[in-house]
């Protein structure tokens, strides 16, 4: 579904992306992991078009996405989920959720996304800054879901949220997975992503230094831990 | 070599700036061997329509007439007019006049309008000990605490305007005014003229207000007009540019001519009357310090500034063209651009140019004596031609227009 | 205390113009970051432009109303492309030095055409005289002109609150970056903002022809007081802008007619800054104005 390779990214003179290759295959979850600064947001960021000091080749289902602007690559299916959440203060709940287009045929209506998440019903009509960081959260992903994107984006959605909530977003992500959907996380809470996702990718420097499966990262578990400093 | 080529101007540049000397020598009389007239005035805002530019075309116009007034025996034939804009800033003006004085070699400078600006201008030509003919100013402080032996004040003043206008304008009925003046120098010594000329005359100022400058919005002054008790019989506004442009747009809109409340400007200038358009100020009364359409001398000087400048002049421009050829007349006598001998040749001077009509520059102040008029704006059907908007209801003669030499005044 | 109602009111007829043009300021700097110092030149031009069409082919308020603000709409989208456009990637300085340029440029080539005394322009005939507003009675025009500025404030807080074209230009203006994200072609909705911000500023000269000084300067002091106003209701915000707008309208009036005698000038002159001063010290985003989300 994805594919990257030879992808070198800049912040002015510094290098933060040195040739980067992964692929993510259709409905599979993968995360991305790494110290603060290893380059996860940017690889995200460069994947979405955001970044653009950059190079190297990124396509989606062999679309070169290299030359595409963000909202075009929105369009051909990455949906996108902030690590700050993105709530718009300016718009309503209800406004939040309807601002981007529908992108594919596994968009979910406004029903479905009410009837999964009471609680944005009930505020609906409020601006989205005026819900709890959690319900932002919610709002975050139901809104790629309203989309209906086909790759999801999405950049520590379980940071700062308490357990349940996070056992939450791990629910969601699951039922992305089991309708066929495909995921790239940022995701530092490695016992969470091994709930849901199949294989990960260790960043450093800027590079992929490891790809691990499932097994593999709940056997090292502690000496990751150690080497992400948490 | 581009480090050069900034070499090579800065070279130039210092040529330039000394340019003249060199040559001057020999045994010319004159400073620089060159008679320089600066001429200072605003020519970007709100007064530069009244003078400006124009006034620049009217000092070379008055040069052009010299030389070929006196050919071979002119003093020389070499004169200048510089100009700059001081944008009615005092600040501005300080500067812009010293630099005339000491970089340009200018012997005398002419117009600045705006009586904060001009007040700062006298102070630098007593100290430079130069020539200063003040014409669009109006501020009576230029004959009166700040006057000085190298300053002259030409055109007008507020005591001028105040008494043709708010004497006549009382003593034919407008017993009760309402006075609006612009929040600076000039607008307080306006008000303060007016209000003395008001009250001599028998009249009553029931109200009074400054309202702050610039400013598009006078409405607030017109609705409360008609409200004040007694009803004011007039509105003295004392704005001038376009302000006055603003306030009379506004009067009219709120129709206080309808009310009773009828409208006299303290100063206004032909410009302001294209403006507005007659319509809007017909029957409007007030004192004018010359009028090109008077009689056939005005006009014939009028005609050729208007083949230059496409416009009727105002009263400054001709104003400014009598000033410098007085100055050059001065010069000549003379025979010398030296200060004190011109001012010698000017002090007490009975003059008769088409702007000095019985003119006489008075030696104890320094004011330039000549007859004002009482004009009024004529209905638009009297209007006959572009630009003669006004018709002269009496001459104020010369020795009634001005006020006696204050004893403000230590020259 | 009829009086007062009267003045209160005429205040908000001298807010009319700041609210138009701050309204202009506030949905250009919005979604483009640009502080459009060029606003008060524009008004100028909206001005002339009824003069123009009046003077040189006769043609009425009415259609000037409706010309003017198309035409400079035009003139906003070739100032958007040809000049702005390139400089939105650099820091906002540079636009408003560009801006500020136009200006100067814009203001001269009117001085030099028409000269700089101002250009007469009349009442329209069929607003030339009162309407009587139960308590008091007011110039048909004035009234004409409030209403005007109301309805258009009202109408674009509509279009901006209630259409699907607001709701991307609001989530464009909030976070521009983010709404890309979402597949909206943010660059798209900048240059038809810019020109009718623009166009917004001109329909505010045209209604300013009839009752104030058609002058080549005569949107350099009002601008001034419109950054003021602009910056105490918060940069960008649409609602800040225009209450602002009319609430400084009202206080200028009100300091005019009713402060101490000999401070009255000075205050109405200086409100807006002052006030300015106080908001940016106690509220550095305006008093409707948020921090901003980097």
């Amino acid at each position: 579904m994805l594919r990257i390779d030879g992808l070198n990214a800049w912040y002015g003179e510094a290098q933060v992306l040195r040739d980067v290759a992964l692929e993510v295959a259709s409905g599979e979850v993968v995360t991305l992991c790494g110290r603060n600064g290893a380059g996860k947001t940017t690889l995200l960021r460069s994947v979405m078009g955001l970044h653009t000091q950059q190079r190297g080749a990124i396509s989606l289902r062999g679309t070169d996405l290299t030359k595409k602007p963000a909202h075009s690559r929105a369009r051909l299916g990455l949906g996108w989920v902030q690590d700050d959440r993105g709530s718009y203060a300016t718009l309503t709940v209800t406004e939040n959720l309807t601002l981007p287009p529908r992108v594919g045929p596994r968009s979910w209506s406004l029903d479905r996304i009410y009837e999964m998440f009471p609680n944005l019903y009930e505020r609906r009509s409020s601006p989205a800054t005026k819900l709890s960081g959690g319900e932002q959260q919610m709002l975050a992903l139901a809104r790629v879901l309203r989309m209906g994107a086909e790759l999801l984006l999405c950049d520590e959605p379980t940071e700062g949220l308490s357990p349940l909530l996070v056992q939450r977003v791990g629910e969601i992500l699951r039922l992305v997975k089991a309708d066929g959907g495909t995921v790239l996380l940022v995701e530092q809470n490695l016992h969470f992503a091994t709930t849901v996702a199949d294989r990960h990718h260790l960043l450093a420097e800027g590079r992929v230094v490891e790809s691990l499966d499932n097994t593999e990262v709940r056997n090292r578990e502690r000496e990751l831990l150690a080497y992400l400093g948490i | 070599m581009k480090r050069f080529a900034t070499a090579l101007g800065a070279v130039a540049l210092l040529v330039t700036a000394c340019g003249g000397g060199p040559q001057s020598g020999g045994d010319s009389k004159l400073t620089g061997g060159k008679i320089v007239l600066g001429v200072l005035n605003d020519q970007s805002a709100g007064y530069s329509a009244l003078s400006g530019k124009n006034s620049v075309e009217a000092v070379k116009m008055a040069i052009e007439d010299f030389k070929a007034k006196y050919g071979d025996k002119a003093v020389t034939s070499d004169i200048e007019v510089v100009d700059a804009d001081h944008q009615n800033k005092p600040d501005v003006a300080n500067t812009k006049a010293a630099e005339f004085y000491d970089r340009d070699g200018v012997d005398a400078i002419l117009d600045v309008p705006t009586s904060s600006a001009a007040l700062k201008v006298a102070d630098v030509a007593k100290a430079k000990k130069k020539l200063y003919f003040n014409i669009t100013a109006a501020t009576t402080d230029l004959t009166g605490k700040s006057c000085n032996k190298y300053t002259f004040h030409y055109a007008y003043d507020t005591y001028m305007l105040a008494n043709g206008t708010g004497k006549n304008a009382t003593e034919n009925g407008a017993k009760n005014w309402y006075i609006v003046y612009p929040n600076y120098a000039f607008g307080q010594d306006m008000e303060r003229s007016f209000k003395a000329a008001v009250e001599k005359a028998g009249g009553h100022v029931v109200g009074e207000d400054a309202a702050p400058f610039p400013s598009d919005n006078f409405s607030t002054y017109l609705l409360k007009a008609p409200t004040l008790n007694p009803k004011p019989d007039v509105i003295g506004t004392m704005q001038a540019g376009s302000d006055l442009v603003n306030l009379v747009k506004q009067y009219n809109e709120f129709k206080l001519r309808d009310k009773g409340v009828g409208l006299s400007v303290g100063l206004m200038f032909l410009t302001d009357i294209h403006s507005l358009t007659p319509a809007a100020l017909a029957g409007t009364t007030y004192t004018d310090a010359w009028y090109w359409n008077f009689d056939a001398k005005n006009r014939e000087w009028a005609d050729k500034f208007k083949a230059r400048t496409g416009s009727r002049p105002t009263f400054a421009h001709a104003a400014n063209y009598s000033a410098a050829t007085q100055y050059l007349e001065a010069v000549q006598a003379a025979g010398t651009d030296d200060a004190d001998k011109v001012v010698a040749q000017l002090e007490g001077k009975k003059v008769d140019d088409f702007f000095l009509r019985n003119g006489e520059i008075r030696k104890a102040d320094h004011r330039v004596l000549h007859d004002a008029y009482l004009a009024q704006v004529k209905q638009p059907d009297e209007v006959k031609e572009d630009w003669d908007y006004v018709k002269i209801l009496k001459t104020i003669p010369a020795a009634e227009a001005f006020r006696a030499p204050s004893p403000d005044c230590q020259l | 205390m009829t009086n007062f109602l009267e003045q209160t009111f005429n205040g908000l007829v001298s807010g009319s113009f700041l609210a138009l043009l701050a309204l202009g300021l506030a949905v250009i700097f919005g979604l483009l970051r640009v502080v459009n110092f060029a606003h008060g030149a524009i008004y100028m031009l909206g001005a002339f432009g009824a003069y123009v069409l009046a003077d040189e082919l006769g043609l009425s308020f009415w259609a000037a109303l409706i010309a003017v603000p198309l035409g400079l709409a035009v003139v906003g989208v070739v100032l958007e492309r040809a000049f702005i456009h390139r400089l939105t990637r650099l820091d906002p300085l540079y636009n408003f030095l560009l801006t500020f340029g136009l200006t100067l440029i814009l203001q001269d080539l009117v001085k030099a055409r028409y000269g700089v005394q101002s250009s007469p322009y009349a009442v329209p005939s069929a607003l030339s005289g009162s309407v009587d507003l139960g308590l008091f009675e007011f110039p048909a025009y004035r009234v004409f002109v409030l209403a005007m500025s109301v309805a258009i404030c009202v109408g674009v807080w509509a279009l901006l609150t209630r259409t699907r074209i607001g709701m991307v230009v609001r989530a464009a203006t909030e976070r521009p970056e983010l709404t890309r994200a979402f597949g909206i072609d943010v660059g798209r909705w900048i240059t038809p903002v810019f020109g009718f911000g623009v166009a917004l500023a001109g329909l505010a000269g045209v209604l300013a022809a009839p009752m104030r000084a058609v002058h080549p300067l005569m949107g350099a002091d009002l601008i001034i007081v419109v950054f003021a106003v602009v910056v105490i209701g918060g940069l960008g915000s649409i609602f800040g802008s225009v209450a602002v707008g009319f609430v400084i309208g009202v206080l200028q009036v009100w300091a005019e007619a009713y402060a101490p005698e000999s401070w009255r000038a000075l205050i109405a002159q200086t409100l807006p800054f002052l006030l300015m001063a106080v908001v940016l010290l106690w509220r550095p985003a305006g008093l409707f104005g948020r921090e901003e989300t980097a």
